[in-house]
């Protein structure tokens, strides 16, 4: 009894080995179900393969070089377009918080950009720039860059009066009241912004490798699809879902770093 | 002429113009004197325009006639010669006690070193030593409310403004807290202005109450307070207490009945 109790006392806190621990069991969890499934339900192997399968496609997709060809790919898109898309929201998200007016203006076409699919645009933006780097590029800012820029106005005009009244008070200038308080009170907020981001460029890319390249995850899906390959595209599905749980826990992890008055 | 911190309200007026909605007049021809080294509290009901006077003379708004003065330097926006305490704790949840005690300085320009060593004197000066390197969030309403009035010390004003600072608290802290801001008064000799409803707190710690009338705040009446110093906590079953807590209660009981509801022992 009281060793269950620990262990649930454990997993509940906020620590990193916890996480790491709630991590894994969810993952345990998963793989058994989908065990479980393929062993019962789902026996048609080309809808759903066993775990093991996948595990072994992983493999071929690993000694054949394969899967570092596609990561590649995807990684330099990703990795040179994410950036830039948490760049510019900033730097948009500041812009517009400090003008009233240029925020009532662009205000509502920013709503409306942010919950439209921009990956609905993907073909066109195909159709522009061709297959290839370019069209990834694109793609993944314009999808990735309307959180952070939300958030990051959000962030910096929700400061508390308060705070601001009290850095008045001692005469701070206008530059002092936004490096001492405006901005560390948006950094959370921007933090989850692009934590948003992460999972939405991540389904970017992997549209954008649909639609138009030769190489990356995207590509590989497509591929191993259209050859009725359960097993290798659920593989890289699974690589795609690690990828965007990283990208989570690290952007999590640094959110508490950046507000650690937010828990309790 | 920078060594009178003597405070000088002068035919002080203020009315919130809204856009669209009708204006609201806060305050009508306050003129008020506080003398160097005095404590001077202000009661009234709430939205009599209290804060707004405290941030008018802390400078974070304009009257919209009417001057304020130190000693002989008028001023119209925030120095280093007035320090405020907020109602509502204003402290950064990012950073350290000691980082929040030395904020006043830290804008000011003053290098960390020098910084902290005045800071780490008013955390011990309020009792908060130990918790140099604690979060706001891990402190109790009574001790954030301690950092609040050590970090408006330590930038050494020479008129330290109070706006309801432990109104927030339970009852007991309270008491704690107001002896605390009196031993600390009477080794600095700051000049206060001190903002309560608390109408006992008001005549318990200071030399003389203002009393406003409500909307528009005007000053109804001034109580000079001549109960001997030292106070401690004795002086509040006293006789002599007791009645002017009830003098100046008398005078906006209507008010506060119909604006806020409030109990007097
Ligand atoms: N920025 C503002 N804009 C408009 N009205 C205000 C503003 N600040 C205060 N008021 C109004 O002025 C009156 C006095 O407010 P306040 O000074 O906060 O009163 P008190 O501190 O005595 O409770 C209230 O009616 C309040 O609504
Ligand atoms: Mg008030």
């Amino acid at each position: 009894m009281t060793f269950w109790q620990k262990t649930y006392a454990f997993l509940e806190r906020e620590t990193r080995s916890a996480t790491l621990v709630r991590v894994l069991l969810s993952i345990a969890f998963v793989l058994i179900v989908w065990e479980l499934l393929t062993a019962t339900l789902v026996t048609n192997r080309l809808l759903l393969v066993p775990p093991q399968e996948v595990f072994e496609a992983l493999m071929r997709e690993v000694r054949s070089g394969a899967v570092w060809t596609n990561g590649l790919a995807t990684c330099l898109a990703v990795g040179a377009s994410f950036p830039v898309a948490v760049l510019v929201g900033i730097a948009g998200g500041l812009l517009l918080s400090s003008s009233r007016l240029m925020s009532l203006t662009a205000g509502p076409m920013l709503t409306a950009l942010y919950s439209v699919p921009i990956v609905a645009l993907a073909p066109l933006v195909i159709a522009w720039l061709g297959l290839g780097f370019a069209s990834k590029f694109v793609l993944v800012v314009l999808i990735a860059v309307f959180p952070v820029l939300v958030t990051t106005e959000t962030g910096l005009r929700s400061t508390d009066r308060g705070l601001i009244d009290a850095a008045r008070s001692f005469n701070a200038s206008k530059w002092q009241i936004f490096t001492t308080v405006t901005l560390p009170y948006a950094l959370p907020f921007i933090v989850s912004g692009i934590r948003v981001a992460w999972a939405r460029a991540l389904v970017g890319i992997v549209v954008a490798e649909f639609f138009g390249s030769f190489a990356g995850f995207g590509f590989a899906i497509l591929a191993a699809g259209q050859t009725f390959d359960t097993a290798t595209l659920l593989a890289y599905v699974m690589l795609l879902g690690a990828m965007g749980l990283i990208g989570s826990l690290v952007f999590e992890a640094i959110e508490r770093r950046l507000a650690p008055w937010r828990q309790e | 002429m920078t060594d009178d911190a003597t405070l000088h309200i002068r035919g002080v007026n203020k009315t919130f113009l809204r856009t669209g909605k009708p204006s609201v007049e806060a305050l009508r021809d306050i003129d008020l004197t506080v003398k160097d080294g005095e404590f001077v509290a202000i009661v009234g009901a709430s939205g009599s325009g209290k804060s707004t006077l405290l941030r008018i003379i802390d400078g974070l708004m304009p009257a919209s006639s009417g001057t304020i003065a130190v000693g002989s330097r008028a001023v119209s926006r925030p120095g280093p010669d007035r320090a405020m305490v907020f109602q509502n704790d204003s402290l950064l949840p990012w950073k350290t006690v000691i980082e929040n005690v030395g904020y006043g300085l830290a804008i000011g320009g003053m290098a960390r070193a020098e910084r902290e060593a005045i800071a780490r004197r008013f955390i011990e000066l309020a009792g908060l030593r130990g918790f140099e390197h604690h979060y706001p969030h891990q402190l109790s309403g009574g001790m954030r409310q301690r950092v609040n009035v050590a970090r408006a010390l330590a930038v050494d004003p020479r008129i330290l403004l109070l706006d309801e600072p432990f109104a927030a608290l339970d009852a007991q802290t309270r008491e704690i807290m107001q002896a605390e801001l009196l031993s600390i008064w009477g080794r600095q000799k700051k000049t206060v202005v001190l903002i309560t409803h608390q109408i006992d707190e008001a005549v318990f710690l200071s030399d003389r109450v203002v009393v406003f009338s409500a909307r528009p705040g005007q000053i109804r009446a001034e109580i000079p307070i001549d109960l001997p110093r030292p106070r401690d906590l004795e002086v509040k079953r006293s006789l002599a207490f007791v009645q002017l807590v009830d003098e100046i209660w008398k005078l906006i009981e209507h008010e506060v009945r119909l604006g806020m509801s409030l109990a007097v022992d």
